[in-house]
């Protein structure tokens, strides 16, 4: 079969040799992802044929208490109109997207495209919850490590015990007291308090306190038992418990570090940034944001548009503004350096700043102020994109300027688009730029 | 394939042996009769291509195929998606089985192609083109028309060898075969689908009348104006010159099919001479190519709804009723048949189960509404008050033996007609797995009862919904209406399998528009929750208009008549006297995409060669009372308006006519719109 063949021919349509069938190519709009899905448009040629009115014809829909009045999705979303769902049931219509969430994407982007961005964490987050692992001396009465205490306490009678008996006989030596025994029991590293002797002394008939002549005359009648025979035959009758003993599990802290991340993107919305060379910017940097949305755990954005002055805006509008003024790169920059130095520390912050524009400048700009400020402000990734759907203007020069001052730098890109088909090389261009980096 | 990659096909293909030939028995035994089924082994992106190409190897060289195969497999990468079967229409059909799908899914695929093999073979829509083609291709063969088949494969491999050699010939731009293709392929709907194919040359295709045409011609290149023209050259003589008045009018009856009239009078433009030459060889070769192709895949685009629906309705009856997954694949497929079915939007697959499954059951309520009639006692006025429907389940509930059927080996009498003695002794004997094969035992009347759909716990209570006018109709046939004594008896004697028996009946002979228009009703629509929507001009967007069952049919005839498009006919090949082509646009009450008609328009004329015309029906809404009807929030109503779009090679044209030429295409009974009447301004 020419599989391969066919998806030419598919690739092909619109361009030269098929340029009759460009206009009935839909490139579906890119800007109406959610945070939490991507929605990829889809190269669909449709040939026209005779059909009806879709907004004449209506339609069935299947839907639990559709009532006479409620309002109905688009039953087929046409791009462009809106993604409202569709409620008591929608038409199935053609899929126009491919959807998917930004993790998916970055992973398919990274096979695609042999990337393998490695996002590096930065910030500590909270220390979250590892094991029980760790000890403390107090805490609730559940998290009590009882093993421990068991163990500190027999360890601790262990250590305090001794064949009573015998040290018993050695008070009856003929001529010894308490504090003679109580030395020689020192010498025999026999744990005995001196009170004990004191008091057993006392108990002890006085008839009996010269049963042996000497202590060698004892010790070679009464037989010695040490503690583990002991207690294997008497058992433990008592594990002294003690408070200093007591120890809590402790759930581990593990420092764990967020990789965050802020994009800038900057655009140019002057009077020379027509609708095409505005598509191509959406084009090439909505799939960025994607990306490493998908790629970081936590991911926020900053929309700078500037012409010979910056503001920052929101996405929504940041695609859509056109301005008629001059344009000035380096006011960008400086709106991003402040907002970067105000909120997003590089100590704890990825950074990427992406810039897009047709690469006209103001004259000296980009070297005397732009190539500095690209200096000073740290990130991961500086990168430039320029739409130029029409050939080279003559004052265009930003994008060459910035490419041959960084050539060497791994952490600036330069990317050209001229046209949809350009996209996923200046993507591939920028994403790569910081892996060879990293 | 590398070696170990055919054996790991391999591998799966023996472990779907078993599956494979005891779906076909099992199907069989269910009383289907499908085409006999090849099963193929392939990878993941084989399954791409092949759906790509639309389930076969061999496609003319095309773009689109390439589209789908991106489609589908980024689809498939991204989504997550799916290839749940890829079946063809032929004899034996073919089914393509992904290596890297479950079991579960494999048998799934398995007992839902049984069920299309069954339909392709079965219903008289795909009979229309296998039977033609194959007396023609094969004229010896003739006879019984199962034996006819379509012979696809080789049909489309043909048309792909041709078209390429087309490309491939150096005196020809290949680029120019594609830019034909594609100006077929606009036209590709265009054809008579309720006829069976035949080629364009047939004796009874009217032949233009050339002497006619060459004068014409003479005139045109003459160059001269055309006041000289009508000084010279006066009416009559022109008249004269054409023998027959009539043929300058042609066709006769309007044509449906645009593209065997394109293929006989239709030339192609030439962009240097600026005229209509003859069409080449190969121009005319590959516009027949491809309307056989329109009418091969004709039925399968007429038939969406039940031919889906069907297999939906077997699947899940051999699959989940009958067991064929095992225990530990039912939830599998379960959670895989809910994606199926549970897309979202007006999904064929699930209104062609559902009214399969109403068909179901409301055959067999009809059949025990029949005895319960004849019941003494019970006529039709008092049927819902007489009647203990729990006493009709608890008749109705099958055997215990036919619901257990390896527990009950020693109770299954052998003489009964619904056990298959001999299997039942090989059962005894352990010759096979009852446990696996429980249905082996039971013959079609068996299995009808154990599968019997009223007493499904999803269906009770749907005997005691039927209406009266029903029991009424059921009343007014019978004759013999005391004939039982007692409910039991009256139960006794129900046939089981006469839903089945009507739904293989209905399968032959009907297609979606039919089916639709005689089985949809209201108990069907208010039980699955259709209803139908409208764009409307006071909100801007889509509004629920109706739940009726007439308005939602309404509107499903309208997406499944002709399928789905407006119906074009060519009124004539030489309107206005001057060679140009007048399509009609068949109105019924929905307007055209007027934008696609203009773009196809243009396509059309690289097939006629001279200018064409469009003739239609639009609504104009005046903006006045689209005001007024805003304020009041009411719908504005619109004025039909007749319209000429017109292409002349260099742009397209819309003039408003008068309403007396297109009245005869208005059809003042047909009524798609479903807004009710209270909106309306």
């Amino acid at each position: 079969m020419g599989l391969r063949e066919d998806l030419e021919r598919y690739r092909a349509v619109g361009e030269e040799r098929r340029q009759d069938l460009a206009e009935f190519i839909q490139y579906g709009d890119l800007g109406q992802s959610r945070q939490d899905e991507v929605r990829i448009p889809i190269k669909i040629v449709d040939l026209p044929e005779f059909a009806y009115d879709q907004r004449d014809m209506g339609g069935v829909g299947q839907g639990e208490g559709a009532e006479e009045g409620d309002p109905v999705g688009q039953p087929q979303p046409q791009p462009g109109d809106g993604d409202e769902d569709g409620q008591p049931g929608e038409e199935g219509g053609e899929h126009e997207y491919y959807e998917m969430d930004p993790e998916e994407f970055a992973q398919e982007l990274d096979e695609q495209l042999g990337l393998d961005l490695d996002p590096k964490g930065k910030k500590v987050v909270e220390e979250s919850e590892g094991d029980f692992t760790d000890i403390t001396r107090t805490g609730p009465s559940s998290t009590l490590d009882f093993e421990h205490l068991f163990k500190e306490g027999l360890k601790r009678k262990l250590a305090m015990d001794f064949d009573r008996e015998f040290v018993r006989e050695a008070l009856k030596v003929h001529g010894w007291g308490p504090a003679t025994v109580f030395d020689w029991a020192r010498d025999q590293h026999v744990p005995v308090s001196k009170a004990w002797l004191e008091e057993t002394y006392e108990e002890i008939d006085d008839a009996e306190k010269a049963t042996w002549d000497s202590i060698e005359e004892m010790e070679a009648n009464v037989e010695r038992t040490d503690t583990a025979a002991r207690i294997r035959r008497e058992g433990v009758d008592q594990i002294p418990f003690r408070r200093e003993d007591e120890r809590y599990r402790y759930p581990e802290i593990i420092e764990e570090k967020e990789r965050n991340v802020v994009v800038v993107n900057i655009r140019d919305v002057s009077g020379s940034m027509r609708q095409k060379k505005r598509e191509l910017v959406e084009r090439t940097f909505t799939p960025l944001d994607w990306y490493l949305q998908g790629k970081y755990d936590n991911a926020e954005f900053v929309y700078i548009a500037h012409d010979a002055d910056a503001w920052e805006v929101d996405r929504e509008e940041f695609f859509g503004i056109r301005s008629g003024g001059g344009t000035r790169i380096s006011s960008a920059y400086e709106v991003a350096m402040e907002r970067l130095e105000e909120e997003y520390p590089w100590s704890e912050w990825n950074r990427y700043v992406f810039a897009a524009g047709d690469s006209e400048n103001s004259s000296n700009d980009t070297e005397e102020h732009v190539i500095p400020l690209m200096e000073r402000i740290p990130a991961n990734l500086h990168a430039y994109v320029e739409t130029q759907p029409s050939g080279n203007a003559i004052n265009a020069t930003h994008a060459e300027e910035v490419g041959r001052h960084f050539r060497d730098a791994g952490d600036v890109a330069v990317a050209y688009v001229s046209s949809p088909e350009d996209v996923v090389d200046a993507i591939y261009e920028i994403l790569s730029t910081e892996e060879e980096d990293a | 394939m590398s070696r170990k990659d055919r054996i790991r096909a391999q591998r799966a293909a023996e472990q779907l042996e078993e599956p494979v030939e005891e779906a076909a028995n099992l199907a069989e035994r269910l009383g289907l009769e499908p085409y006999p089924v090849n099963y193929w082994i392939v990878d993941y992106a084989e399954m791409n291509e092949l759906i790509a190409y639309g389930g076969f190897q061999q496609r003319y060289p095309h773009w689109r195929w390439g589209m789908q195969y991106d489609r589908q497999q980024k689809q498939g990468q991204f989504l997550g998606g799916k290839a749940f079967e890829i079946v063809n229409n032929d004899n034996p059909a073919h089914a393509f089985l992904q290596e890297s799908n479950e079991l579960a899914d494999q048998k799934a695929v398995i007992t839902h192609v049984e069920a299309h093999a069954d339909f392709f073979s079965n219903n008289e829509w795909f009979g229309m083109f296998a039977g033609r083609s194959s007396r023609r291709d094969d004229e010896s063969e003739g006879g019984d028309s199962r034996t006819r088949t379509p012979d696809a494969s080789a049909m489309l491999a043909r048309h792909g060898d041709t078209i390429r050699e087309y490309m491939q010939d150096p005196e020809i731009d290949r680029a120019e075969v594609e830019k034909w293709i594609d100006h077929v392929l606009c036209l590709e709907d265009n054809v008579d689908q309720h006829q069976p194919y035949a080629p364009v040359g047939d004796p009874d295709v009217p032949e233009i009348d050339e002497d006619f045409e060459d004068v014409a011609d003479q005139l045109e290149d003459l160059n001269v104006s055309d006041e000289v023209k009508k000084q010279v050259f006066s009416q009559e003589w022109l008249d004269a010159q054409s023998p027959d008045d009539e043929s300058i009018t042609f066709p006769a009856e309007p044509e449906k099919d645009v593209l065997a009239f394109l293929r006989t009078h239709g030339m192609q433009y030439d962009e240097d001479g600026e005229k209509a030459v003859e069409m080449e060889d190969w121009q005319v070769d590959v516009l027949e190519i491809l309307r056989r192709e329109a009418y091969y895949f004709a039925p399968q685009k007429m038939t969406k709804i039940m031919n889906e629906g069907w297999a939906a309705y077997w699947e899940s009856m051999m699959m989940g009723e009958e067991g064929f997954a095992g225990d530990d694949e039912f939830v599998l497929y379960a959670d895989h048949q809910s994606k199926v079915l549970g897309s979202a939007g007006l999904n064929p697959y699930k209104l062609g189960k559902e009214l399969w499954e109403y068909i179901e059951n409301s055959e067999n309520r009809r059949e025990v509404a029949e005895r319960l009639l004849r019941v003494e006692g019970i006529t039709w006025r008092n049927f819902q008050d007489v009647v203990d429907f729990r006493e009709v389940q608890d008749h109705l509930a099958p055997e215990p033996w036919l619901e257990d059927v390896p527990g009950s080996l020693d109770e299954i009498p052998a003489d009964d007609p619904r056990v298959d003695a001999e299997m039942l002794r090989e059962a005894k004997d352990g010759e096979f797995d009852v446990e696996r094969y429980p249905w082996k035992v039971l013959t079609y009347e068996g299995l009808a009862e154990r599968h019997y759909s009223l007493v499904k716990p999803q269906y009770r209570g749907f005997v005691s919904r039927i209406g009266q006018e029903d029991l009424e109709r059921v009343s007014r046939y019978m004759f013999d209406d005391s004939r039982y004594e007692s409910v039991a008896e009256a139960l006794a004697d129900v046939d089981f399998a006469r839903g089945w028996d009507r739904m293989r009946e209905i399968r032959e002979s009907h297609n979606d528009v039919t089916f639709l228009d005689e089985f949809l009703s209201q108990e069907f629509v208010d039980e699955n929750d259709y209803f139908t929507y409208e764009y409307t001009q006071s909100t801007g967007d889509y509004r629920v208009t109706s739940t009726d069952y007439r308005d939602v049919k309404k509107k499903l005839m309208l997406q499944f008549t002709n399928f789905g498009k407006p119906t074009i006919t060519v009124a004539d090949g030489n309107y206005e006297n001057r060679n140009e082509l007048l399509l009609t646009h068949q109105f019924n009450g929905v307007v055209l995409d007027m934008d696609q008609a203009k773009d196809t328009l243009e396509r059309v004329f690289q097939l006629w060669g001279r200018p064409v015309n469009l003739l239609t029906i639009d609504k104009v809404f005046d903006e006045h009372d689209v005001e007024v009807a805003r304020r009041r929030d009411r719908e504005p109503e619109p004025e039909d308006v007749g319209k000429r779009l017109r292409y002349d090679g260099e742009e397209v044209t819309v003039q408003e006519v008068d309403w007396s030429e297109v009245e005869h295409l208005a059809a003042d009974d047909v009524d798609y719109d479903t807004k009710p009447e209270e909106w309306l301004a």
